[in-house]
């Protein structure tokens, strides 16, 4: 299926502005994107499903009289853009004067994309046997593995797509993007002991792609780890973070920092800019200019240049993460985070430190290494975290058992202010990430 | 405008559709068209400071070959552009093209499920906007200590069209509405949300007879308030008493999932080999019910065209059945049973729940509280997880206490983890007292979202790792 040329796209983008203004609209903000999809997913050597799919989206909003609606459709068709645009204009009416509303100053075009290398020519080209191949050869690699009982399938997705972004402040801008990633998860164990687990790699560019053997090996070595688990006594002991689990600890963190949670005060550091909310070892970063990472774009969702935010440094909160709403009611600067109606992170990560992770875990005498959470259990409000839990347990300095059904309990304040170790092994296959830490102590539930 | 002509294709053009989709071979192919139009509002901060449309639009073809499936999806609905969507999805055979469309014929559902005597998405918007206002002001006003609130209102219809291979012809429009409010109160510096909601397959008339948005908002600040007073919630295994309605989410995260048909058919989930085995105690039995009039994880015929069915899951501890969709019961030569569900039309069709519930007992509820020394009494939940070895956590937002027999102090923030058969032998008492959860459940799987419900009496069990903060 052959994308839209960028262009009548673009014309389209243009289009809504004029005719958005046109029905009365002090402000137009829209945008378009296209693209297309591959998936597949095998299952003990056959393929299970296979997807391959275009699609295209619209979705603007118009402000009248500092009043905004929203409006959004995968109907691209000139009658039904027309008529959104319309109920669009009229709905506005219908909401609340809001001196906060609007749209913000468009830096966006100050960014050259062609630089954050976004899209990978080469992956356009990839026949679609290649990525059913890579998809079966990293499960047949898994299940050589004699302790692997059972396989959730192997993956491998790609997509590539068009993002154009034009506003009635005068911003028309566009960038390319490419996506691919390689997965498996596997099971474990005989019937009513099962352990399971998953690995994958993702980025912007296929060379970049871990291989079959890589994904594979390293998701048979996180399932088989579990086996035979045992139930600990509820305690307080020092936890390390692997990198994985590290990233909802940062994804947690933005909902606390994201402006939108700050103005809303749904957030327990709602009122704490400036101030210390961990120990001297936590920097975390938003960082939109990353060349070739899966969290870089040109410009945010309003036409704001992305940019590089220092949230945390040194352990004192700096910044918050603002859309161009948000900014304005805290009377601070949109960050390039502007996402739709809301905020979203872009690279946002944890600084490493130097020491590897098993020279952590060696000078750890006690303690739980968490390697899987199940649940949800975070409340921004007041920065509560309680949730579900998998690990190893370590006694003098290494791994003598795995540890299953167990609870993990804290605050992500007493969590970022017990920061004793940071690992060096980060990794941005999920945009936002840290490496593996070490958290001086936190509640473990067990029996 | 005429279900048959919604999508502006003909019955001719269906059947051109389906060969192109079999012309590779492939044993079944089906087409869903799906058209929908949300609408939302929001309110906060006293405003009403966002509403917005959106419509989806587009065409999911499927085609099955063995255990394989092949999709594509478009949203320009051109012969031209569906026609080489069917193509790439009948690539997933490889073989002489075989197909002969029998007849087309219209299935009907047995039920009308959805109750809107007057559908939502045809009120003016200004008395939608309404609604929300009423809950967002009860919340405000229960208390000075609610110092946030916000209310969002949301609709949406969708109409879908099913045609198959095998001649089937089916529509549907569901209608679906959902008012949820958020309170944040604080008091001496602490801070606590809570959060009430309702809705369904329902119209107009139900915000006004069966749950009142002052209700909802009043609901909110509540539990808000609440939990200012609340204690930190036990850590340890001990008993837990599961408070009726609410604690339907247990059920759904620890017993409902690992009975959908494809993780039975691919061996993944622990109940793949206990058909007809006794795996609980024989006072749990299960249901899954999509023809609940007006719930919302309802509906007439599931997103394959089959009419829906209660279907019992557990029977006195007994594995009775599983959740099927059209391709695991094929491939486990069992009868469908109408839980193919799927988010949309870019997505394919999955084993779903619809709404699950545990049957009621016998015992009251006062007796089951009583015959607990020290435990938890778990009221509320924001939701939870489970694995398909059968490791499931949920995580409670507010609760009890239950010292001596009685309910005390009200806890917060606590999770709960188990192993479901585990859970399930633990079962020791199950209340008269069915109660539905909110109507505001939303399930994901696989990157799938589906509206669901649940449902369950006061039950205890036995023991229980719960992981709170406090002693």
């Amino acid at each position: 299926m052959k994308a839209n040329p960028r262009g009548s796209l673009e014309s389209l983008a243009v289009e809504v502005v004029r005719r958005g203004r046109a029905e009365g609209a002090d402000e137009v903000e829209v945008t378009i994107s296209d693209g297309r999809e591959f998936a597949v997913d095998v299952r003990l050597g056959e393929i299970e499903n296979l997807v391959e799919a275009g699609a295209r989206h619209l979705g603007f909003r118009v402000i009248k009289d500092q009043k905004t609606a929203y409006a959004s459709t995968s109907d691209l068709s000139r009658e039904t853009v027309r008529r959104l645009i319309r109920n669009a204009v009229r709905r506005a009416e219908l909401a609340s004067r809001d001196k906060f509303a609007g749209l913000p100053a468009p830096t966006g075009s100050g960014v050259d994309a062609a630089g954050l290398r976004l899209f990978d020519p080469e992956l356009a080209g990839i026949d679609p046997q290649r990525k059913i191949a890579l998809a079966l050869e990293t499960e047949r690699v898994a299940l050589r593995d004699k302790r692997i009982t059972n396989s959730h399938g192997a993956s491998f997705v790609s997509s590539q797509g068009t993002t154009i972004l034009a506003n009635s402040r005068g911003f028309l801008g566009a960038y390319d993007q490419t996506y691919c990633s390689l997965s498996i998860g596997l099971q474990a164990g005989e019937t009513d002991q099962k352990a399971e687990d998953f690995w994958y790699s993702a980025g912007r560019y296929f060379s970049e792609l871990e291989s079959p053997e890589a994904v594979g090996g390293r998701a048979v070595e996180r399932t088989v780890r579990q086996l035979n688990p045992r139930k600990i006594k509820t305690q307080t002991v020092p936890v390390i973070f692997e990198p994985d689990m590290t990233s909802w600890l940062i994804g947690f963190l933005f909902a606390c920092v994201s402006g939108v949670a700050v103005y809303q005060k749904s957030s327990f550091l709602a009122d704490r800019l400036g101030t210390r909310v961990g120990n001297s070892l936590v920097t975390v970063i938003d960082d939109g200019l990353m060349p070739g990472k899966l969290g870089t774009r040109p410009f945010d969702g309003e036409a704001v240049a992305s940019r590089k935010t220092v949230v945390v440094e040194g352990g004192v909160l700096r910044r918050f993460l603002c859309n161009a709403y948000a900014a304005r009611k805290l009377k601070l600067e949109p960050t390039g985070n502007g996402d739709g109606t809301g905020v979203s992170p872009n690279n946002l990560y944890l600084s490493p430190g130097d020491k590897t992770p098993q020279k952590i875990i060696a000078s750890t005498k006690k303690g739980l290494i968490l390697t899987r959470t199940i649940g949800h259990g975070l409340n921004p409000v007041t920065g509560d975290i309680s949730r579900g839990a998998f690990g190893l347990w370590v006694e003098g300095g290494e791994v003598v058992f795995p540890v299953a059904e167990v609870t993990i309990s804290g605050n992500l304040e007493r969590v970022l202010q017990g920061v004793e170790e940071l690992g060096n092994d980060l990794d941005f296959r999920n945009p936002v990430c840290g490496p593996t830490v070490k958290i001086s102590g936190m509640t473990v539930a067990g029996e | 405008m005429g279900s048959e002509a919604r999508f502006g294709l003909e019955r001719p053009d269906w059947r051109k559709i389906l060969q192109a989709a079999l012309s590779r071979g492939g044993d079944f192919a089906d087409l869903y068209f799906e058209y929908r139009v949300y609408n939302l509002v929001n309110l906060e901060e006293d405003i009403v400071k966002e509403t917005a449309e959106a419509i989806s639009l587009g065409l999911g073809i499927r085609v099955n070959a063995g255990e394989k499936t092949g999709f594509a999806y478009v949203n320009e609905l051109t012969l031209d552009k569906i026609l080489e969507a069917a193509r790439s999805a009948a690539a997933i055979a490889s073989g002489p093209g075989l197909a002969k469309i029998p007849r087309l014929r219209t299935v009907r559902a047995r039920h009308d499920i959805y109750t809107a005597a007057t559908p939502l998405h045809a009120v003016d918007l200004q008395a939608r906007i309404a609604l929300a206002q009423e809950a967002y002001t009860a919340c405000r006003r229960r208390s000075p200590r609610v110092k946030k609130t916000k209310a969002i209102y949301q609709d949406n219809i969708q109409y879908v069209t099913i045609i198959n291979s095998e001649g089937l012809v089916a529509h549907d429009a569901r209608p679906m509405a959902k008012l949820a409010c958020y309170a944040v109160a604080e008091k001496d510096g602490r801070r606590e949300s809570g959060y009430s909601g309702g809705g369904g397959r329902v119209g107009l008339e139900y915000f006004r007879d069966v749950l009142t948005p002052e209700t909802i908002g009043r609901e909110a600040a509540e539990e808000a308030l609440r939990l200012l007073e609340a204690a930190e919630a036990p850590a340890g295994e001990m008993p837990v008493v599961l408070a009726p309605g609410h604690s339907g989410v247990l059920v759904h995260e620890a017993v409902g999932h690992l009975l959908e048909a494809d993780f039975n058919r691919k061996k993944t989930s622990v109940f793949w080999d206990k058909l007809g085995k006794k795996v609980g105690s024989p006072l749990l039995t299960i249901y899954d019910d999509p023809t609940i009039p007006a719930f919302r994880g309802s509906y007439n015929i599931d997103d394959e065209g089959t009419p829906a069915s209660k279907t019992l899951l557990i029977g006195r501890g007994v594995v009775s059945g599983f959740l099927q969709d059209r391709l695991s019961a094929r491939l486990m030569r069992l009868p469908t049973t109408g839980h193919g569900r799927r988010q949309d039309y870019a997505c394919i069709p999955l084993p779903r729940m619809a709404n699950t519930f545990v049957d009621q007992g016998e015992h009251l509820p006062e007796d089951i509280i009583k015959s607990v020394a020290r435990g938890i009494y778990a009221e509320k939940f924001e939701g939870g997880q489970v694995e398909d070895s059968g490791k499931f956590t949920f995580s409670i937002s507010s609760g009890y206490l239950i010292e001596g027999g009685r309910l005390t102090a009200p806890i917060r923030q606590a999770t709960l983890i188990g192993t479901n058969i585990d859970i399930l032998q633990k079962i020791e008492m199950v209340g008269n007292d069915i109660a539905f959860s909110m109507q505001t459940g939303t399930c994901s799987k696989e990157g799938q979202d589906v509206p669901v419900g649940d449902g369950c009496p006061t039950i205890k069990i036995s023991r229980m790792t719960v992981g709170g903060k406090g002693q």
